[in-house]
């Protein structure tokens, strides 16, 4: 079972590199909520940067071909750290690290772009595991140029 | 009609003070004079007063001129400025970029400083120094800080010159009626970007780049009022620019407004303050930039979202959304914002000697495409640097670069 939900984990990551929203959203519950969230010391909070459920996640990838956005390509790079099952085994909660990457378009760098963790809870039902509740908190509050497209 | 090298370099056929040569924007020496001749002389946004909210908070502040400052609260409520840098050896005095202290204490050789900037302790300063320092003979740089419209702290490094109502004149006058209730920022962003922070208030100085963004190309650009709406320039280089009303239900997932107290709906209020701050005033939220030069092509830009104090969850919920649609790290308009201003950082940057101009020559009327906006700020910016934007490397005298547009 710890398999399945890793490579959910996985799966969610490689579906946003490629950017296959469907294929994305497939790996989701319908129930679905996304949320990322950072603290500032600067003005001492904790702050909300996206929080969408199901169909703000569906509207936010079908409005994106019409934005002009990054040409650079994010590369995700997850390690589940932590898989704690509840008693039925219908839920996991599931703590996973989270390095995002960025390759600039013209020559190929690659940059550290964000570093902080994935805190999922994972639906699991007749051995297959879907995301039901997303919260990336980041350690990284300078995002530079930003993204349209999550994490 | 493509352009040859020497036709490239050819000045437009324009008004001197309808273009700008792009060397404003690379030229190490011009930075440098910026900071010495503008930064350094007027009033610059530091941080608002939600931020230092009780006794002994503190804040620090990367000032443009290159100064890192700490503003603090003293116990009589009132906020000061100072250098963060310890008289002693020159350590910085604060490390977090926020806190609260009763006593500020040097980590380095453990000297010791009030809420208002005096010395109050030098560690074994008798065997030391004997009778000839004592806490009385030193103590933090202060720094003028006044509070303005909508509780904003702002600070300037000259010690005399305008006070802050008179720099800002009436250029705050069309947002200040909504900024009466007590504020509280709940979005903190700064970004470091490659380019030129005149380049970044040029984009807030002009509203033709919308055709950059899809979202207010939808819910304004297409929608009855867009083209009426005016800019209005201001004494020392601001303007700011009329409103209209925004149909937020155009764009999928734009719907959920809740509003701000006396902003018509669909309302959106913009003001651009010389040198490099803007108050935008538009769905259900307040953002406001400050940009930090740190050299011809890096900026520093500190983002604010805030709503009001008194907000319920549910308000500040809804806020806090329709920030993030927009205005976020992962929002519609800043990413598009800020890849346009990359891009001029990484095409001009990138041959920082090189000859060109950047044009400013829309003329409709002072309506929302008119690019009066940049014009009114390099009047403002030639006024003080005593060089024509157009033809910087020149006497100023016989050069009508720097008139009034």
């Amino acid at each position: 079972m710890r398999t399945a939900v890793e490579e959910l984990v996985y799966r969610t990551c490689l579906a946003l590199d490629a950017h296959d929203f469907e294929r994305y959203l497939a790996l989701c519950s319908l129930d679905f909520r996304y949320t990322v969230k950072a603290h500032s010391p600067e003005i001492r909070r904790d702050m909300v940067w996206l929080d969408h459920d199901r169909g703000g996640m569906e509207a936010l990838f079908r409005t994106l071909p019409r934005h002009r956005s990054d040409p650079g390509r994010l590369s995700r790079h997850a390690t589940v750290y932590t898989v704690d099952f509840d008693a039925g085994e219908t839920r996991a909660n599931v703590v996973t690290g989270l390095l995002v990457f960025r390759t600039a378009p013209d020559g190929g760098a690659t940059s550290l772009f964000a570093a902080g963790k994935v805190h999922d809870a994972v639906d699991l039902q007749d051995g297959k595991a879907l995301l039901a509740r997303r919260t990336v908190i980041l350690d990284t509050r300078e995002l530079g140029i930003g993204t349209h497209i999550p994490f | 009609m493509t352009r040859t090298a020497s036709e490239w370099v050819a000045r437009p056929k324009l008004p001197a003070t309808h273009f700008v040569d792009r060397r404003i924007y690379t030229d190490e020496g011009i930075f440098r004079e910026e900071q010495e001749k503008i930064f350094a002389r007027t009033w610059i946004l530091a941080c608002h007063e939600s931020e230092l909210a009780a006794p002994y908070d503190y804040r620090t502040f990367r000032h443009p001129a290159g100064q890192n400052l700490v503003l603090v609260r003293g116990d009589d409520r009132q906020v000061r400025a100072f250098f963060n840098v310890c008289p002693h050896r020159g350590n910085a005095l604060v490390y977090e970029p926020a806190g609260n202290a009763r006593t500020l204490t040097c980590i380095f050789h453990a000297w010791t400083f009030d809420c208002r900037g005096e010395c109050t302790g030098i560690a074994r300063r008798k065997e030391g120094y004997q009778s000839r320092l004592g806490p009385g003979d030193v103590g933090l740089r202060s720094v003028r800080a006044e509070r303005g419209p909508g509780g904003f702290i702002w600070v300037n490094l000259r010690d005399d010159g305008p006070s802050l109502a008179e720099h800002l004149g009436d250029a705050l006058a069309v947002v200040a009626p909504h900024l009466t209730e007590p504020l509280e920022v709940f979005t903190f962003q700064r970004v470091r970007l490659r380019t030129n922070y005149k380049l970044w208030h040029d984009t807030n100085s002009e509203f033709y780049h919308d055709f950059i963004h899809y979202f207010n190309r939808v819910t304004g650009m297409q929608q009855p009022g867009y083209f009426e709406r005016k800019y209005a320039p201001f004494p020392n280089g601001h303007v700011s620019v009329g409103s209209m009303e925004v149909k937020y239900d155009r764009y999928e997932g734009g719907q959920s407004r809740i509003g701000w107290p006396g902003l018509a709906q669909g309302g959106w209020l913009l003001v651009d303050l010389f040198p490099g701050i803007t108050f935008n005033l538009r769905t259900s939220v307040l953002r406001v930039d400050t940009a930090v030069p740190v050299g011809p092509n890096e900026v520093l830009i500190e983002l604010r979202g805030l709503g009001l104090a008194r907000d319920t969850a549910e308000e500040r919920e809804a806020r806090v959304r329709d920030h993030n649609t927009i205005w976020g790290p992962f929002g519609r308009n800043l990413h598009e914002d800020f890849l346009a201003v990359t891009g001029q950082g990484a095409a001009l940057g990138e041959d920082p000697r090189g000859a060109g101009w950047l044009l400013h020559g829309r003329e409709e009327n002072a309506t929302i495409h008119d690019e009066i906006g940049l014009r009114h700020f390099y009047a403002e910016w030639s006024r003080l640097m005593g060089r024509s934007p157009s033809s910087p490397f020149a006497s100023l005298a016989g050069v009508a670069g720097g008139a009034e547009p």
